[in-house]
């Protein structure tokens, strides 16, 4: 009903006017400006960040963020925005000046561009594809690059520290991440991520695939530098890592890229194990609302083990982190592979 | 909807208009902060940050080569994920056959055996 009067008051509007609100309501706007798209995934970082200051605090037996908004503090990121945005933009003497300002930018565009390839239910996606998660895990590859050479640029001794342990750091737990994917690909016979997650309308693939999730979970933490991983930039010991030398609006979009590139993995575990949006139907509330509602619950708690386990863990050694990497993860992996297949492979033989 | 074929049709493509308005994103953060950060550049502000001591040398001069063996390592297994992306292909192509079972069955046991052995030495562990 909502929908038929838009329409006729759009209709009746002229010229200029009318093709500019067709557009506004169009898929294409709707999709890429509002949900799946920018304003979601930029509101979203926002969100994530406070509720990380916040739960974090609780830990920690504080209670985080209070004046700044009405409600627990919930404007407080945007002070602090400003506040960073204020602030002067310093390039180091030494640092390569092209490299140094542009880099920043391309952390952000990759991680933005990852919310591209992820569907929020049957449809609710950017850009459809068969080879979305090879897609997905495409750009999450390429990701690295514009933080090592934003470190690199630097020209300072304490970014080059945090430049040569991220580069031990996200290498190694590359290759784990695609051998737990590889896992869910072959059960559900798909690179497709929608159809994965109808794979998944009985069993999640958290059930038959442990293994897999916890490779996955763990290597999608080190991954987002995240606590017990995070010695790139580990804020006690190298001062900043290699963020040290960015300053003003240059950190405020290293920071949004991180949170974006962790939570993007947060629903990519919601979708591929968590079973997506399969969940109760919520009465009074039609399927395209309540999928991504799901899928976003999904996430979210996903999000808050992990800064559960920020509260919880201290920071592993560069050497526990590559022995974690190299002699745990990938064996297990390709366990969990092993295991998988088998499965397929005794339910194909006790059918036929 | 007429408009869709004009010279503006890739405003009308969800994954086009998305990348544009990502390229957009970062450019915002500079804009609103050319317009309220100060900029007053001065020699000791521009100095790497050692803590307030001046800097001595290139700041590109030291490499832990303890670690390199991972390097080596990540090259090795870098063939492995090839292995498990074609096998992967075949899987989808033709189901999970005995050959594809004995090939990750090979790559499992080789990579728990080389778990379990490798040790890269550290200071540290010992």
């Amino acid at each position: 009903m909502i929908a038929e009067q838009i329409a006729q008051t759009i209709s009746s509007m002229p010229e200029p006017l009318r093709t500019l609100m067709t557009w506004v309501f169009s898929e294409a706007f709707i999709k890429a400006a509002v949900f799946p798209g920018a304003l979601f995934s930029t509101v979203l970082g926002m969100f994530a960040v406070w509720y990380e200051r916040k739960l974090l605090a609780r830990v920690m037996l504080r209670v985080g963020p209070l004046h700044v908004g009405k409600v627990s503090g919930v404007l407080q990121l945007v002070a602090d925005a400003v506040k960073f945005l204020a602030k002067e933009r310093i390039t180091p003497s030494g640092a390569i000046r092209p490299l140094f300002w542009t880099m920043p930018s391309a952390a952000l565009i990759l991680s933005l561009l990852l919310y591209a390839f992820l569907p929020f239910g049957a449809g609710w996606i950017i850009y459809p594809s068969e080879i979305g998660l090879l897609l997905f895990f495409a750009v999450l590859a390429l990701s690295p690059v514009p933080i090592l050479l934003a470190a690199y640029a630097s020209g300072s001794k304490y970014p080059f520290i945090g430049l040569v342990r991220l580069a031990l750091q996200l290498f190694g737990y590359e290759v784990p991440l695609f051998l737990a994917l590889a896992g869910v690909v072959m059960m559900a016979g798909s690179f497709n991520i929608e159809r994965i997650v109808q794979a998944q309308s009985v069993v999640p693939f958290v059930v038959p695939q442990v293994l897999g999730f916890l490779v996955f979970f763990i290597a999608a933490l080190a991954e987002s530098e995240r606590v017990p991983f995070d010695i790139p930039t580990a804020e006690s010991e190298i001062v900043f890592g290699w963020q040290t030398e960015y300053s003003g609006a240059h950190f405020v979009i290293i920071q949004l890229a991180a949170y974006e590139k962790t939570l993007a993995l947060c629903f990519l575990g919601a979708l591929l194990y968590l079973g997506g949006w399969h969940g109760p139907p919520i009465p009074f509330l039609p399927e395209t609302v309540s999928a991504p509602f799901w899928v976003i619950v999904k996430a979210l708690i996903l999000f808050t083990v992990m800064v559960l386990i920020r509260g919880a863990y201290p920071r592993f050694t560069i050497d526990r982190v590559l022995d974690l990497g190299w002699r745990y993860l990938i064996p297990m992996a390709l366990l969990n592979l092993l295991i998988t297949g088998s499965l397929l492979y005794a339910t194909r033989v006790l059918a036929a | 909807m007429a408009d869709q074929a004009g010279p503006l049709w890739f405003l009308w493509d969800p994954f086009i208009l998305y990348v544009i308005l990502v390229l957009l994103a970062p450019d915002v953060f500079y804009i609103v902060s050319w317009l309220i950060a100060p900029s007053r550049p001065s020699r000791v502000k521009r100095m790497a940050f050692e803590s307030g001591q001046a800097p001595i040398r290139s700041a590109l001069s030291s490499f832990p080569l303890e670690y390199f063996p991972y390097v080596v390592i990540y090259i090795a297994y870098a063939v492995v994920a090839v292995l498990v992306f074609f096998s992967l292909l075949s899987v989808l192509e033709a189901g999970v056959t005995p050959l594809t079972l004995t090939l990750l069955a090979v790559a499992a046991v080789i990579s728990v055996y080389a778990g379990s052995r490798l040790r890269v030495a550290s200071g540290r562990r010992g």
